[in-house]
């Protein structure tokens, strides 16, 4: 195997308005690698995969494929040069059916430039099986399809182009085990090949487990390049913080006489096939678990935006059906959910109207907002909550995502609500305000609030919870305490591997 | 672990994916059955040739409307200029249509191009104006029905008797094999990489684009062959008519979307047949038809039209969504 | 009283509209000396006043993402509806107000029905509604040939679309009260902040526990009201009613809102930029009548200005 890299960045910025999402950043992977990039949110591995791909000219710096320089137009230069990405956001579309978005533009056709359905079907056909993909029926609707499902096909979609280098951005994360068993397989069948393969993640047994070269980012460069790399390490190196340090210290648990706000018993729909646990007062109750084992269906009906088809929920031991959001925040149940740019926050209404939506009620008398009262509440909230922003005025899509995040919990804080459903609440947000953030939540569960806390992230639930439910296939398959809780054995429990004793 | 993804049989996929097509055909088959029922019982015998040509013949406008609105409604639009379109090439052709073949083919050769030029210029407009579709043709409309009134300011003209035995022949319904061309015409136009490109674009933009399509260009053609389309039904609208008008076509705006929704075309776009459009403009003469034989009072007919709009609307989504049911 | 969205780009876009309608005296002004007397520019406003009304609802409507295109048959049936019940006298005039009022509100209440929890498009039912209005204002009128369509409004209603109170129509006045109470409502009250916030990003105002399908049914709801209002005041200027007189508004009333710069999408607009939208409108209609013009004319160049306008500031941003 040569030395030579196939695929370089040199000293490559990137600026977004105010933010510089890459600054002076370098890279390079060999062929035949298998190359992960790890980072916080924010740290610069997403812009680094557009550049590297092509969706996104940087402002500065040089790219390099096989020792020759090059600058990429588009995507479509990127392809050319057989370089091939698979990004986060999904680019199929939703009516048609897989086999016309695998073969999309490169159809097989008839004399007359003609596609048929059949020959469509049966190429696709084709394609998957030489992925080892015999599951999913190319005449499906993509929007009849799982999120995992799509997943797959997009991946597929870009190995079926050949690629000598492939760049994944969070291949994994609406993957089930099996999806990723095989991706994992498929990537390794490449890398015999000497195709390069660069992907972000932030599950480290992922990126342990198939990475030959991990390259951690941080405030938008690159600061170290390993071959073997452990958590705690890279998690300093991405946080800049020691693993000590960067979580604050657990509040007491709650004592056994402490009050059971919330209560499930055998709750089902959806993915979720019959839970049963119960949240008490100043509690920190962590789920854990990979995607799309019945988390959002969780949450969702614990807020009332999803109807269960079995199961009740009892509130400090009296059952509530919860028919809406409004419901459930009645009940004082409040959710941050999982996407805050399409779910939580309305973009270009300013920060307080933001703050202020939940409460609104409260805030005004005969149905007329009280601009006296809701100033007062919002300037509370954002000195509060630090929010970093020049006046209440601005759109809340100007700020930078931890301080959105931060708009996001002060709306839920305003609303008092003393049970808290947290679904994801540091996704996408930097280091220093998920650090912000933690300290937020101890002190909530100090002064007796209870929260419900899902996270993708094992590390932070094992520091951040006194509790850790682990679901798999919607059932909870583990319960962990906190004392000597590691990453390992959420992800274990999660995956239902054994731990070396 | 559950599997990723389930199969079914080639007929349930097709059945799900082209629901829409599926329940116009079932509801034009009701709405057959029903005129022929109330027909029989008001008349005592059932709907003849005559019945069938005209009814064919007076559908023609719409059908080849309702396909003007099926491409640009594909790519998330709509185009209320259609009936200005229609008035213009209706006057148009009450005016140049000359006696002699030569003259008539090289007419309606000029009419056609101009109505996809009118097209092209709510594309561009669209496009590269980045301005939103319903509000462009709103200002499109209203240009041109003031050029349909400026070219034929009172009803009149001639159309040759030639013209409307070719377009519309009043002794057999020659105009189905109209009908079937234009259903050659999509199932081609669909499996080729521009009609490829224009359902995707109304799917997902963004996607298309990423994914190497123009969208500009595909909102271009789709907006000029409306256009084109929307010339053709005015010239056929002006053959039934056999004298020109340059404001009958108005109504065409609206009627060519509900001929669209019935047939299942989804007005955010991405999805649908101009096939199901076609048989929704059939749906909807077959309904005034079977109010006028039902001796229903012509002067509720719209009532009963915008009730059953709404409640085959709504029908049409909660089967779909069972339909497609269980993932 | 602040519009919320884009803030400075709803107010900017507003302030065009203004602009443009004052361009447009002027323009009448070099055309036919005369325009700008006081007693013509309030004639002109006067006429405003009831594209202004329909624009009302539209705006309710279109500031959610959806559109109100029953508002023909609903502004006619209105008008029909008042003359018919009030027999032209007074005495019944207040009832046969509530009456009429009361029907268009609830005409759009069921469109919003349709459309919140249905899932019917806001088009095809709008549509639909307007087809059955139609149906039933035809039909129930006998095609305005029954007995008591040849009523007159009531004499109170013809004068206050005709009257003159401290030098201003009453007309005038009307559309002030109104323009202060849908200014205050968006403004102001928690239902306007719902609206705004629907318009912007429904599902995020699910989850923030607003009441989005009430919130929906009742802005359609206000639009049915708003052009039962438009067919009162037209009909008490008028005198009769007639068939049709409500065609002209429909697409008046929305390209009166988008001019005023609201997003025909959601989420951004305000009324006042929708009065200006609608001087803008009638001042053209006007100018182009001074001018002379033969219909086609008015037609084209109407179509043209619109065009222009919408590309001045009616763009869609760039993709990022």
């Amino acid at each position: 195997m040569s030395a030579a890299p196939s695929l370089e960045a040199i000293t490559a910025s990137k600026a977004y308005g105010g933010v510089q999402a890459l600054d002076n950043a370098s890279f390079s992977a060999l062929p035949g690698e298998v190359h992960a990039l790890v980072g916080e949110n924010g740290a610069g591995k997403s812009t680094l995969i557009k550049v590297l791909g092509g969706r996104v000219r940087p402002d500065s710096g040089t790219l390099r494929i096989d020792g020759a320089k090059v600058v990429l137009a588009g995507p479509n230069d990127a392809h050319l040069l057989g370089c091939w990405t698979v990004f986060q956001e999904l680019t199929l579309l939703p009516w048609m059916s897989v086999a016309e978005n695998l073969l999309l533009r490169r159809e097989p056709r008839n004399v007359l430039g003609l596609t048929s359905p059949r020959r469509l079907v049966a190429a696709a056909e084709g394609v998957l099986e030489k992925f080892g993909i015999t599951e999913i029926d190319p005449r499906a609707l993509i929007e009849d399809l799982s999120l995992a499902a799509r997943q797959v096909i997009e991946i597929v979609r870009a190995l079926s182009h050949e690629p000598r280098i492939l760049l994944l951005d969070e291949p994994t994360s609406a993957l089930m085990e099996r999806e990723t068993a095989w991706l994992f397989a498929q990537i390794r069948r490449l890398r015999a090949t000497g195709t390069t393969i660069v992907f972000t993640s932030h599950r480290w047994h992922e990126v342990e487990t198939i990475a030959d070269r991990i390259t951690v980012f941080r405030g938008g460069r690159d600061v170290g390049s390993f071959t073997t790399l452990a958590e705690e390490e890279a998690v300093t190196l991405m946080t800049g913080q020691r693993v000590e340090t960067f979580y604050p210290p657990l509040p007491a648990a709650p004592s056994a006489r402490a009050d059971a706000m919330l209560s499930v018993a055998d709750l089902a729909g959806g993915r979720l096939a019959g839970v049963s646990f119960t949240l008490h007062q100043g509690e920190i109750l962590g789920v854990g678990g990979l995607a799309g084992h019945g988390h959002r269906e969780l949450f969702l009906m614990l807020f009332g935006a999803e109807r269960p088809h079995a199961g009740r929920i009892l509130l400090r031991g009296r059952e509530v059906r919860l028919r809406s959001p409004r419901g459930a925040i009645r009940n004082g149940i409040a959710l941050v959910p999982e996407d805050r740019k399409t779910e939580g926050l309305l973009l270009p209404l300013s920060v307080r109207d933001n703050l202020t939506l939940a409460v609104l009620n409260r805030l005004s008398r005969f149905g007329v907002i009280g601009r006296a009262a809701e100033r007062a509440q919002a300037a509370r909230l954002m000195a509060r909550l630090a929010i970093r922003a020049p006046n209440a005025a601005i759109p809340v899509g100007t700020l930078s995502g931890g301080n959105q995040q931060k708009v996001l919990l002060g709306r839920w804080l305003l609303a008092d609500c003393p049970i808290l459903l947290f679904y994801d609440v540091t996704r996408g947000v930097d280091v220093a305000t998920k650090h912000e953030i933690y300290e937020l939540m101890m002190e909530l569960a100090r002064s007796g609030s209870a929260i419900l806390f899902y996270s993708s992230d094992a590390l932070e639930l094992a520091h951040l919870a006194h509790r850790v439910l682990v679901l798999r296939e919607g059932r909870i398959v583990a319960e962990l305490p906190a004392r000597d809780l590691t990453a390992e054995q959420i992800v274990a429990a999660a995956m239902r591997e054994r731990l070396a004793a | 672990m559950p599997p990723l993804a389930i199969r079914r049989s080639a007929a349930a996929h097709a059945i799900a994916r082209n629901i829409g097509l599926v329940l116009v055909i079932f509801l034009l088959l009701f709405s057959i059955f029903l005129y022929g029922l109330i027909y029989g019982l008001t008349e005592g015998r059932l709907p003849g040739g005559f019945e069938l040509t005209s009814t064919v013949n007076n559908t023609m406008p719409l059908v080849l409307a309702a396909m003007a609105q099926t491409l640009v409604v594909l790519t998330r639009g709509l185009d209320l200029s259609v009936g200005g379109v229609v008035d213009l090439a209706n006057a148009l052709g009450a005016i140049s249509l000359g006696a002699t073949p030569a003259r008539m083919a090289l007419a309606s050769a000029f009419i056609l191009l101009a109505g996809a030029g009118l097209g092209l210029v709510n594309g561009l407009l669209v496009a590269y104006g980045r301005l939103q579709p319903i509000l462009v043709t709103l200002a499109t409309l209203s240009i041109y029905q003031g050029l349909a009134i400026r070219i034929l300011p009172q009803p009149g003209g001639a159309v040759p008797e030639g013209y409307t035995a070719l377009l519309t022949n009043t002794t057999f319904p020659a105009a189905l094999l109209y009908v079937v061309l234009l259903g050659l015409f999509w199932t081609a136009f669909r499996r080729s990489q521009a009609g490829i490109a224009i359902v995707a674009i109304g799917n997902d933009e963004g996607a298309a684009a990423a994914n190497g399509i123009n969208p500009l260009r595909a909102k271009l053609l789709a907006y000029t062959l409306s256009g084109f389309f929307a010339a053709a039904a005015g010239l056929f609208l002006v053959a039934t008519a056999t004298a020109g008008d340059a404001t009958t076509g108005n109504g065409y705006t609206l009627t060519s979307i509900v001929a669209v929704v019935l047939g299942g075309v989804s007005l955010f776009g991405g999805r649908g047949s101009a096939i199901g459009a076609i048989l929704g403009a059939f749906v909807t003469t077959m309904i005034v038809n079977i109010l006028f034989f039902a001796h229903i009072d012509p002067l509720y007919q719209s009532f009963y039209e915008g009730a059953f709009l709404v409640i085959a609307v709504v029908l049409a989504e909660g089967l779909g969504r069972f339909v497609r049911g269980r993932r | 009283m602040r519009g919320v969205g884009s803030l400075d780009e709803t107010w900017r876009r507003a302030l065009y509209a203004f602009a443009a309608a004052v361009l447009l005296f002027a323009l009448g002004a070099v055309v036919r000396p005369g325009f700008v007397r006081p007693d013509s520019i309030l004639a002109v406003l006067t006429v405003a006043v009831f594209v202004g009304l329909v624009a009302a609802g539209q705006t309710f409507v279109i500031l959610i993402g959806g559109i109100d295109l029953s508002v023909p048959w609903v502004l006619n049936a209105a008008a029909i509806l008042l003359a018919t019940s009030s027999g032209g006298s007074d005495a019944r005039a207040f009832s046969a107000l509530l009456l009429t009022l009361g029907m268009g509100a609830a005409v759009g209440a069921v469109n919003g029905l349709g459309i919140a929890f249905l899932g019917v498009p806001a088009v095809v039912m709008t549509l639909a509604m307007n087809g059955i209005m139609e149906g039933l204002t035809l039909g129930l009128s006998g095609g305005m040939t029954c007995a008591s369509c040849a009523s007159y409004a009531p004499p109170a209603i013809q004068a206050l679309a005709h009257g003159v109170f401290l030098f201003l129509p009453t007309a005038l006045w009307l559309w002030l009260a109104v323009i202060a109470i849908v200014s205050f409502i968006l403004g102001a009250t928690v239902f306007g902040r719902a609206t705004y916030a629907i318009g912007t990003n429904l599902r995020a105002s699910e989850l923030a526990g607003l009441r989005v399908r009430a919130t929906i049914i009742a802005l359609y709801a206000l639009s049915g009201l708003a052009a039962a209002l438009a067919g009162i005041m037209l009909v008490g200027f008028g005198g009769q009613a007639s068939l049709g007189m409500g065609e002209p508004f429909l697409f008046q009333s929305i390209a009166a809102v988008v001019i005023g710069g609201a997003s025909i999408l959601g989420g951004r607009g305000h009324y006042l930029g929708s009065v200006a939208g609608a001087i803008c409108l009638v001042a053209l209609i006007s100018v182009l009548l001074a001018m002379n013009m033969a219909e086609y004319g008015r037609s084209i160049i109407y179509g043209v200005i619109i065009l222009v306008l919408l590309l001045l500031y009616g763009r869609e941003s760039r993709e990022s």
